[in-house]
């Protein structure tokens, strides 16, 4: 029976899907690396200065425990008995309980020759090592304490030329060693973790002056997608001339790159209408020989229906507005009132403007131009007297462009409830348009489509069609 | 009326010249926007139809140019882009109308008698001065309500006389306005015409329609009648 996986029954908890989906930083990335190796780097050097450290002590601890037991062994002489015995040691340590300083000598069979007042009660037994043989090694005492012990066998020759084994030790405290030890690793982990933290200091600044750059790029095309800028300002450092020329290029080429493009279409439409315009022009002068006169024309209505639907679509930006600097809505709006009060001034209409001050259209400006010039051409078309076109602005929290709602207002009569949803509806070809409503409409529902935007049809306060255009903040 | 028409596709500019001739005009035309320059500022136009992708000088140039040089005719702007930005630009750059191609012959003529009419101050469509009445759209004239037959010479002198009803309108100007350029112009014969308009509007003597003004030319006398 199949299960359902673990992973997809349990969700993740907020915290860690917030650290996989939040990219991370790149200065963060960097920092956390330069800290590991840091890390890595100090520890190994602690480690190695901390062999070091013990191992000289050793040494130095056993060249000093030598010296002692070759005093000792100086000082050591045969008595009138013929036994051997120390004399005084130099060193007054050996007399002083807790002194840290040890000695004893031993015959080698173990018996006890001599031992230092110090060792009394230390329980620190030595061991015996074979003539000529010298051990060196940390022993424990009875308090536990250690000790680090040299012990060395020897032959003794006797003044009666008799050879007899011995065992000289000495002992030292390990205590001072490992105080020193210890101090020593608490200044190198003070040290190095300063100059850890003014490394990372160091290293945090450097970043932010290596990627402030950067930062600049992300602020510019911020203000390039706000319309604010045209294109990445100049004064880069070298390593990033290739990406911000790059990037300029590219916004100056798909600027140009649309403009062509239109050029194009518009000497494509005109090519193609004036021999049609030629056709139609034959035709009427031709209508009274030829019967078939209308139905050619009709056929050239519709090959120009179908070229002016395509051509005008073509020729739309697409609606991001990227690189652009937003469109002064009132000019534009102003531009066309005038121009469409001067088509239609044998109707003796008003047009009035209700324009938030300072409305703009974060796109291209042909666009808007062709979605309002249609909207008011047909109002104009059909109003009685009065159009009225309003634009509001569009604001939310945290977006970078602001929306904008037009609404194009007639007092004619209105579009018929029944032919207003297909008007608005997405993929309603142009054979399929409800007569009458003209490629104006089509062409503008594609516009705001492609500005991802809304298009409703009502009835206006005024009487006739309400058209309102919704391109919302982005 | 003389209409001046720059359209460079030779078939379109001599069959828009032959209908526009048809319906009453003197036609004038050009192939291309310096020519249509020249045209403007060489005759006397009342009207300009002007294709705006021309060689040579673009229309919507043609048409700074023109309002530059302070030619106030009306301007019709024929285009092929649908896009509304170039009708916008155009009826900015001073065209008062335009026709996108193709179009309907019986649409161009009716926007550009709307513009003369306008030109000549009139705002409704049939030019009125007391009994006498003048509807461009079907060539007719009446006085007093009762149709009066004209030629198309005659019609023409009388369209132009009321359309600038009250001017002073020199014979010479007449004979430009109602001649093509290589036409052989006779100025005795406007007299004529004008005698001839006399008898058929007012056979009576009554109402005195046209007015002689002496060494200065004529004047179309009545009243022009703006609340019709």
């Amino acid at each position: 029976m199949a299960t359902a996986s673990p992973l997809s029954a349990t969700p993740l908890p907020d915290g860690l899907r917030a650290r996989i989906e939040q990219p991370r930083s790149l200065s963060t990335r960097l920092l956390a690396s330069v800290s590991v190796l840091l890390l890595l780097f100090f520890g190994v050097t602690i480690l190695a200065l901390d062999f070091l450290f013990q191992d000289l002590s050793r040494r130095a601890i056993q060249e000093r425990l030598e010296v002692h037991a070759l005093a000792l062994l100086s000082a050591s002489e045969e008595d009138d008995t013929g036994a051997l015995r120390p004399l005084q040691p130099a060193e007054p340590r050996f007399e002083n309980p807790g002194s840290g300083l040890y000695a004893e000598i031993r015959r080698a069979d173990g018996a006890l020759i001599w031992r230092s007042g110090s060792l009394t009660g230390t329980g620190i037994v030595f061991p015996i090592p074979r003539i000529g043989e010298r051990r060196f090694g940390e022993l424990a005492g009875t308090d536990g304490a250690p000790v680090l012990a040299l012990s060395m066998g020897i032959d003794w020759q006797f003044r009666t030329g008799e050879m007899q084994p011995f065992v000289y030790s000495v002992a030292e405290s390990m205590e001072p060693y490992y105080e020193q030890l210890s101090r020593l690793r608490g200044r190198l982990f003070g040290w190095f973790g300063a100059i850890m933290v003014v490394l990372l200091g160091a290293f945090a600044l450097l970043l932010r002056r290596l990627l402030a750059p950067l930062r600049r790029v992300e602020r510019e095309i911020e203000a390039i997608e706000a319309g604010e800028l045209d294109e990445l300002g100049t004064g880069y450092p070298r390593e990033l001339l290739g990406i911000t020329t790059n990037l300029n290029a590219l916004l100056r080429s798909e600027r140009e790159r649309l403009t062509r493009y239109r050029n194009t279409l518009g000497n494509l439409a005109h090519s193609f209408k004036t021999p049609l315009a030629v056709m139609r022009n034959l035709l009427t002068n031709a209508s009274h020989e030829l019967p078939a006169a209308r139905d050619l024309d009709a056929q050239v209505s519709r090959m120009d229906d179908i070229v002016k639907y395509q051509l005008r679509r073509a020729a739309a930006s697409g609606g991001t507005g990227f690189g652009r600097t937003p469109v002064d809505v009132e000019q534009n709006l102003t531009a066309l009132r005038e121009a469409l009060l001067k088509v239609y001034m044998d109707r003796g209409l008003s047009c009035e403007l209700r324009i938030d001050s300072g409305a703009t259209y974060s796109g291209d400006r042909e666009d808007l131009t062709e979605i309002v010039g249609n909207l008011m051409d047909n109002a104009f078309k059909w109003a009685r007297r009065r159009v009225r076109v309003s634009a509001e602005r569009l604001t939310r929290t945290g977006s970078r462009r602001e929306g904008l709602r037009l609404i194009i207002e007639d007092d004619g009569p209105g579009i018929p409830e029944t032919s207003r949803a297909s008007v608005v509806e997405r993929g309603t070809r142009l054979d399929e348009r409800v007569s009458g409503q003209g490629i104006g409409l089509s062409v503008v529902r594609e516009l705001v489509q492609l500005s991802h935007g809304s298009l409703r049809i009502e009835r206006s306060m005024l009487g006739g069609a309400r058209v309102e255009v919704e391109i919302p903040p982005a | 009326m003389r209409v001046l028409i720059v359209e460079d596709e030779q078939l379109l500019r001599d069959s828009l010249a032959e209908q526009l001739r048809g319906a009453g005009f003197t036609v004038e035309t050009a192939s291309d926007g310096e020519e249509g320059l020249y045209c403007a500022s060489e005759y006397a136009v009342d009207l300009a139809i002007i294709d705006l992708g021309l060689p040579k000088l673009p229309g919507l140039d043609l048409i700074r140019k023109l309002r530059t040089l302070g030619k106030r005719f009306p301007i019709l702007i024929l285009t092929a882009r649908e896009r509304w930005q170039d009708k916008v630009e155009g009826l900015q750059a001073g065209a008062d109308d335009y026709v996108a191609k193709p179009f309907h012959f019986q649409e161009l003529l009716a926007r550009a008698q709307a513009l003369l009419r306008r030109s000549g101050g009139w705002a409704q469509p049939v030019l009125r001065c007391g009994p006498v009445a003048l509807d461009p759209r079907t060539q007719e004239v009446t006085v007093d309500g009762s149709k009066v037959e004209l030629t198309s010479f005659e019609y023409r002198i009388l369209e132009y006389l009321i359309h600038r009803a009250g001017e002073v309108i020199s014979k010479s100007e007449l004979t430009e306005r109602l001649y093509a350029q290589d036409f052989d112009r006779d100025s005795n014969t406007i007299e004529v015409f004008i005698g001839r308009l006399r008898r058929k509007l007012d056979p009576d003597d009554r109402i005195k329609p046209i007015e002689t003004l002496r060494g200065r030319g004529y004047r179309f006398a009545l009243e022009r009648d703006t609340a019709a």
